[in-house]
């Protein structure tokens, strides 16, 4: 092939030219460059005035309790109308893909809904706006907010100094357990400091088998990112990334969470290094799993099989799983009375640090109502909004003073008090969600199931892992 | 265009356009018709158009071009196919999509063709009734809702299917963790979705054939599977390649199956080129890659589709 000419488009250009069957055009190089980004906008739009209307385009679905906060947030702006889109996904990937397509098509809403797993993404393709300015600006406002919100989950939403989200709800990887199970075992509720070995004798104790076929399960777990085998990497003190933290951030830390022991050596948000799949403890956690499913103590876990899962422990087939606090919700729904089900940190290996997603609002840099926006975010993060937004403990709240007997009493678990705990734990973070996180996850998944298939080692599946993993980022860096 | 529907030559006349189309002579009818023919097809063709052909010379003019959708467009040639021709893991994806196609369309003629066969035994309207609306109700069943609950089906631990197969004794089946079993149970689902419509188009085609053809058969002697051989499939010959050129171009686009059963695992074992493109341009923000790929599978379907045609020459039998 010849040498190649680079020349730059503008999307508009492009799609106009080639709609019209110009592609051989395009390709001669004839169209006129532009070096315009795609329709972002980064200029600023001023206050919006008592006068001027705006309508916001808000990602979310208007059920019950949207219509509730709709009316208490217009009542208290007149001046702005929401609008919802309804963006149905399955999960996080699925929903920033949707996202990431109405970007291209020229459909970008205003505020969006995103969780950690997409911040970076969306904050280095500057997509989204820093709050920097707007938090400093109402930051008398905002000493409330940040008082009540544990500082990891504040830092988990700063991308290179800058916050893009106030976060408002999260959800720790714990370990759910079948009370009922354990008791049939032998076994009572675990210590906070259970170890690993603690977990194999229960799970091991738990299973039943009739013939070759296991009958009751002692663990079982899905394969994605968090809340995965992950978990058990991090006990076991390893990463599947180099983390760092980004320098900077410290005007939000002087300014909020000066006195917060907590909030000691934070920085400008999490950085994510160099892959490190392969390390050695990386191994033994994924050798963990892979006896577990040998032994007949854990099925052969599955993509996509979060509903199933779910199914499953509600059913009585599974004593043990990772999920966060969105299952007491989700077993409550599925019938599980508030004693059926309990939750405890993760047991023991090397440490005890696990990692959690939180999600939160976020402003597009595309929208020409940025100050309409970001008073939605602001109201979104308000605990009178929160209050009616995260009813029924589909997800966990980001405010501590939100985290009472009174919410969990209803659905369970009788340890509710695990989940804040949780980000207590030393070296809890954010699970790695670095800026090329899509791909990341699919090479996740891949050799996962390579493994517990039977057709590599863990030690072969996570060499090939890092392989593709280290492919990523330094595309990631160039 | 026959030479009935070919427009007239026009010729100068005072009246101007609308006269010459309003002339009531047996040619100015004929222009009439026409133009009406050509005003019933204008909608389609508007639409072709519009929401095919303009998107597939969309995506050829990106697939030379660099693009995440948020930076501008580059214009790089060639290079994205250069970078699949590189790529092991695309092209492991067209070569699992061909055992798709290949395990796929033989099944689905062959359940197809034995269910429409085995309703034209003799049974009860309603049973006959029951029966076809069970073979058609996956059909119009979502494809991700039944793989859904087909991943539920296929556990194996703890799935329905193994349950009963150990009732028989039978150990349980890696049906989605085992890199060789993974893509049968995607065939296997698609098929038990997909087995409607070549029920359906089977059936139609039994039906066209002659009942003298298959009396004159019967004289001669030629029964069960004989008859099947000899005459009956031969005779559907046509409809069996309507089922295969049709079943091939929808199984070289398969997605929502492996994408909600296995993601395309365990490894990339069932990764197709359908998921290639959505990985690449969706999640990845390769716009320019995935049109690329997107490109080769459109070139791909028109050479299988046009050596289908070449062959049927040898073995389609029309009446």
């Amino acid at each position: 092939m010849g040498e190649i000419t680079t020349q730059t488009y503008s999307r508009r250009e492009v799609l106009k030219n080639a709609g019209l069957g110009l592609a051989a055009t395009v390709s001669a190089g004839t169209l006129a460059a532009s070096s315009a980004p795609l329709g972002v906008s980064a200029r600023g739009v001023p206050a919006l005035s008592r006068r001027q209307k705006a309508t916001l385009r808000v990602v979310g679905q208007l059920d019950a309790n949207t219509k509730k906060l709709t009316a208490m947030f217009e009542h208290l702006h007149p001046e702005i109308t929401l609008d919802y889109i309804n963006v149905q996904a399955p999960d996080w990937d699925s929903l920033f893909t949707k996202l990431l397509t109405m970007v291209a098509a020229g459909q970008a809403p205003d505020v969006i809904t995103v969780a950690t797993e997409g911040v970076q993404q969306f904050a280095a393709h500057n997509l989204v706006v820093p709050l920097d300015d707007y938090v400093k600006r109402d930051k008398a406002e905002l000493a409330e907010f940040f008082a009540d919100v544990h500082p990891t989950l504040v830092e988990a939403m700063m991308y290179k100094g800058s916050l893009y989200e106030l976060p408002t709800d999260f959800n720790a990887v714990d370990m759910y357990y079948n009370p009922t199970l354990f008791a049939q075992a032998g076994f009572g509720r675990p210590s906070d400091t259970w170890t690993k070995d603690d977990f194999y004798k229960i799970a091991k104790a738990i299973t039943k088998k009739k013939g070759s076929l296991t009958t009751t399960f002692g663990y079982g777990w899905v394969v994605r990112l968090w809340g995965s085998w992950t978990p058990w990497i991090h006990v076991n003190g390893g990463d599947l990334l180099e983390f760092g933290r980004a320098p900077g951030g410290s005007w939000l830390w002087d300014t909020f969470y000066k006195n917060d022991p907590q909030a000691k050596g934070r920085g400008g948000g999490l950085h994510w290094g160099p892959p490190t799949a392969n390390l050695p403890s990386n191994v033994e956690a994924l050798q963990f799993m892979l006896d577990l499913i040998n032994e007949g103590i854990s099925p052969v876990p599955t993509v996509n099989g979060g509903n199933a899962l779910q199914g499953f422990f509600a059913s009585k087939q599974l004593g043990m799983t990772p999920a966060g606090g969105f299952w007491a919700g989700g077993l409550h729904a599925a019938g599980l009375k508030a004693n059926q089900f309990d939750v405890q940190f993760w047991p023991k290996w090397k440490t005890q640090r696990t990692h959690f997603g939180t999600a939160g609002k976020m402003i597009m840099r595309s929208s020409q109502n940025k100050d309409a926006a970001w008073e939605y975010c602001k109201f979104y993060a308000s605990k009178p909004a929160m209050t009616i937004e995260l009813d029924g403990n589909g997800t966990t709240p980001t405010r501590r003073s939100m985290m009472t007997a009174a919410r969990y009493a209803p659905t369970g678990p009788s340890h509710w008090q695990v989940f804040y705990a949780t980000l207590d734990r030393a070296g809890t973070r954010a699970m790695p969600a670095p800026t090329y996180y899509n791909a990341m996850s699919n090479v996740l998944d891949k050799y996962t199931t390579l493994a517990c298939g039977g057709t590599a080692t863990a030690k072969q599946a996570l060499d090939g892992m890092q392989q593709e993993l280290e492919s990523l980022y330094i595309s990631s860096i160039k | 265009m026959n030479q009935q529907h070919a427009l007239p030559a026009r010729r100068p006349t005072r009246g101007g356009a609308l006269a010459w189309l309003t002339e009531e002579t047996t040619a100015g009818m004929a222009r009439r018709k026409t133009l009406l023919a050509y005003l019933f097809l204008l909608p389609t063709v508007l639409g072709i158009l519009v929401f095919t052909a303009g998107p597939v010379l969309v995506s050829l003019g990106l697939s030379l071009f660099s693009w995440d959708v948020i930076s501008p467009p580059t214009f790089i040639g060639l290079n994205n196919y250069q970078q699949f021709l590189s790529d092991p893991e695309g092209l492991k994806s067209f070569v699992n999509t061909f055992i798709y196609v290949a395990l796929d369309v033989a099944l689905q003629i062959a359940v197809g063709l034995s269910l429409a066969l085995a309703m034209q035994q003799k049974m009860p309207r309603w049973l006959r009734y029951a029966f076809r609306s069970a073979f058609f109700l996956p059909l119009v069943t979502s494809g991700a809702a039944v793989s859904i609950v087909m991943s539920f089906l296929f556990n194996k631990d703890l799935g329905a299917i193994n349950y009963y197969l150990g009732l028989l004794h039978i150990p349980p089946v890696p049906w989605l963790s085992s890199a060789s079993w993974a893509m049968v149970t995607v065939v296997l689902t698609s098929v038990w979705q997909q087995m409607g419509f070549t029920f359906l188009v089977f059936t139609g085609g039994l039906g066209t054939i002659s009942p003298e053809v298959l009396d004159a058969a019967d004289v001669d002697g030629a029964r069960g599977w004989r008859r099947l051989w000899y005459v009956t499939v031969p005779m559907l010959s046509p409809t069996i390649l309507f089922v295969a050129v049709t079943g091939v171009i929808g199984a070289l686009q398969v997605f929502t199956e492996p994408y909600v059963l296995t993601n395309g695992g365990p490894g990339d074992a069932t990764h197709t080129v359908v998921m290639t493109i959505y990985q690449a341009a969706f999640q990845n923000l390769q716009i320019g890659y995935g049109s690329a790929v997107a490109a080769l599978l459109f070139a791909v379907i028109m050479a299988v589709t046009a050596v289908q045609f070449g062959l049927s020459k040898t073995w389609v039998f029309y009446q």
